[in-house]
């Protein structure tokens, strides 16, 4: 087990004098996935993200990153880490494409390439028409977006963002999505702390669930996580319309598993391609649909379940 | 085994905060006010002493360089004193210690930046030294000297400055323990020195040469008798108690100085009776004379009766005689300087290991108020 790519976490301590940030977290993330690391404020998502990031060495437990100890080699697993802090600051006088090219020289990259990265990365980010413009103009969703590329300069195969979405706006947040995806489907390691649910269910493989300082869940999201139907991806689908009744009775009949919500009723479908059926049929049974959507209500159960006993 | 520092971490941190330090504060203002203000203390030097007899440019290189030893003490600290917390505070340190730099890296790149513009100050006040050289009476080897100890102090205190904003997460406590330690070493040494010399006084029995104390009653004048002057030859040895002053116990106090270090660097001699107005040379002659101790040493009486005219007059003037042989002495005695010099270095490469110890990750032990990203 010893050259284990990705991030291993296993019961992790930190305290900071008498206030215990991080009590005991065990945590895994695979290389080609997006792991989410999910918790209510003040649940020590950030102060593992430092640990992992070799800036904060924990009290207790291992911590491994592509197989190496950040304590002992912090510098090895620098090599191999992207960091992307909550509260991104940054050199308000540099330019923005100065910002990403200072940190390719940080990274001890010869100065072609680093400007070659940095035009790379601009362009990646769609931050080309600002890289000749002072850092301190952009506004909040555009210093995310810069942050992005610049834990990225150095091609790492783990990368560590702490709430990357937040600022961003829907466009972005799309495009987000789409870069993170691309980097797991070129093997790397993603972990992504956030607390809004519905995104991470589109982003993420699986989900971390941390409460007061404890990780106290692992969700799966990609994989069958309902009652599986012929080893198909089943996903929850939230149907609603206006006539409640004869719409459980239309799924009864057609023999879907439900679960009843207020105003809406939970469907669990094989796939996608099962769903729009279903939405067909529906339809088709002069059911009067207002709304059909992909649920989150999984990670947001389990969330829920998870931090319930929150003060 | 890695060396801790590389010239390419180095450069990148000192470039970064060299571009940020032009583009965003008022270097070229202050550079300006700073340029306006030695000329007008070299102006007026000048003014006061062009018709004036003597070295006139030892006297303006000497207040020229005092003024920007003093105003550097003031500027200097402003460069590093906040530049790691206020990184901290602008969440830009933690971004830079996750790459492959090292601490070491980050603090001697903030230091030679810093030392940079320490320089570029340096360089604003050189047309006003170059002028006191032109005017005559200064030897290159001395601005030469005194220059590179200037140099060499201002990086101290940068050193200084940037180990206080490792150690306090506030920026505002950094600056004013800089301003304070920079201050002690300037103000607290004389003043240590000073209070000192009360303890360091002993009783002991000298020899010296004097009018008897019943001279004046012996000759007073009387009706007819014009006033009658003293001469050497009325003078006699007695032996006193008389209070002496140990400052060769104490002269180091002064050594930590920097004004006294730059000052004593200077390597030209003049007699001491040569009037002209030269606070280096002062300052430097005043630590040597503490150096040295009471004088004349226990073995030679003191000579207590150089107002009496001389009974031979080509001998020349008493006074002036007896300063000549003290300048001869004080220039015998070894410098202050390099003791300075080491003391100085010692507290410059130990403000930058602290710094370099406070800023190395990851951290175990993270002191109270301090924030990480």
């Amino acid at each position: 087990m010893d050259a284990v790519a990705g991030i291993e976490v296993t019961g992790v301590r930190r305290a900071f004098g008498s206030v215990l940030a991080v009590d005991h977290i065990d945590l895994q993330a695979r290389p080609g996935e997006v792991t989410a690391l999910i918790g209510p404020n003040g649940a020590g998502k950030t102060t593992l993200l430092l640990m992992l990031a070799t800036l904060l060495a924990p009290d207790e437990g291992s911590i491994r990153i592509a197989g190496i100890d950040p304590v002992t080699a912090p510098r090895e697993v620098r090599a191999q880490i992207g960091w992307m802090p909550d509260g991104f600051g940054t050199w308000d006088a540099l330019t923005v494409r100065e910002v990403l090219e200072t940190v390719g020289a940080a990274y001890r990259m010869a100065p072609v390439p680093a400007r070659a990265r940095a035009a790379e990365l601009l362009e990646l980010v769609h931050l080309g028409d600002l890289a000749d413009r002072p850092a301190r103009v952009l506004s909040r969703g555009q210093k995310q977006r810069l942050g992005l590329a610049r834990a990225l300069v150095h091609h790492p195969s783990v990368l560590l963002l702490d709430e990357p979405a937040s600022g961003l706006d829907p466009r972005s947040r799309i495009e987000l999505r789409d870069i993170l995806r691309q980097l797991a489907a070129c093997g790397a390691t993603l972990l992504v702390s956030s607390h809004i649910l519905t995104e991470l269910q589109e982003i993420a493989d699986r989900a971390v669930i941390v409460a007061g300082g404890r990780s106290v869940a692992t969700q799966d999201l990609s994989s069958d996580s309902g009652p599986g139907v012929g080893g198909h991806r089943v996903s929850q689908w939230r149907v609603a319309s206006l006539d409640q009744p004869r719409l459980m009775a239309a799924l009864a009949h057609h023999g879907v598993p439900t679960r009843l919500l207020a105003d809406a009723v939970d469907v669990a479908v094989a796939g996608d391609l099962a769903a729009s059926e279903l939405l067909a049929v529906l339809v088709g049974d002069g059911i009067p649909i207002t709304a059909f959507a992909p649920s989150y209500g999984a990670l947001e159960t389990a969330y829920l379940a998870a931090t319930e006993d929150r003060k | 085994m890695r060396l801790p520092v590389s010239l390419k971490g180095v450069r990148t941190i000192a470039v970064l905060e060299l571009r940020q330090r032009l583009r965003t504060s008022r270097w070229p203002v202050v550079l300006g006010i700073w340029f306006l203000i030695i000329g007008a203390v070299a102006g007026l030097t000048w003014w006061a002493v062009h018709d004036q007899p003597g070295d006139r440019g030892a006297t303006l290189y000497d207040v020229v360089l005092f003024f920007v030893l003093g105003l550097g003490m003031l500027v200097v600290p402003s460069l590093t004193a906040t530049s790691i917390n206020g990184d901290r505070e602008r969440g830009v340190l933690a971004t830079l210690q996750t790459t492959l730099l090292t601490s070491a890296d980050i603090v001697v790149g903030k230091l030679v930046a810093a030392w940079a513009i320490s320089l570029a100050f340096l360089l604003a006040a050189s047309p006003f030294l170059v002028w006191a050289w032109v005017a005559g009476g200064v030897e290159v080897g001395r601005v030469l000297l005194a220059l590179a100890v200037l140099v060499f102090v201002l990086a101290v205190v940068c050193a200084l400055g940037l180990m206080f904003s490792t150690l306090t997460a506030r920026t505002i406590s950094s600056a004013v323990l800089t301003y304070l330690t920079v201050a002690a070493l300037t103000f607290g040494t004389v003043i240590a020195f000073l209070l000192s010399i009360p303890i360091m006084e002993t009783q002991q029995s000298v020899r010296v040469k004097a009018l008897p104390d019943s001279w004046y009653q012996e000759h007073q004048p009387t009706e007819g008798n014009s006033f009658v002057e003293p001469t050497a030859a009325d003078c006699v040895f007695v032996t006193r108690e008389q209070p002496i002053i140990h400052t060769e116990r104490t002269w180091w106090l002064l050594a930590l100085n920097p004004f006294v270090v730059v000052a004593d660097a200077a390597p030209s001699r003049k007699p001491l009776t040569y009037l002209g107005f030269e606070p280096l040379q002062m300052i430097s002659d005043g630590a040597r004379t503490a150096r040295m101790g009471p004088t004349p040493p226990m073995s030679d009486p003191l000579n207590e009766c150089l107002f009496a005219s001389q009974p031979n007059p080509g001998e020349g003037d008493g006074f002036e005689q007896q300063q000549q042989v003290q300048r001869e002495r004080l220039s015998r005695v070894h410098a202050v300087w390099p003791y300075g010099l080491v003391f100085l270095g010692v507290i410059g490469a130990g403000s930058a290991m602290v710094a370099v110890r406070r800023l190395r990750t990851p951290i175990r032990r993270l002191p109270r108020g301090t924030r990480i990203a």
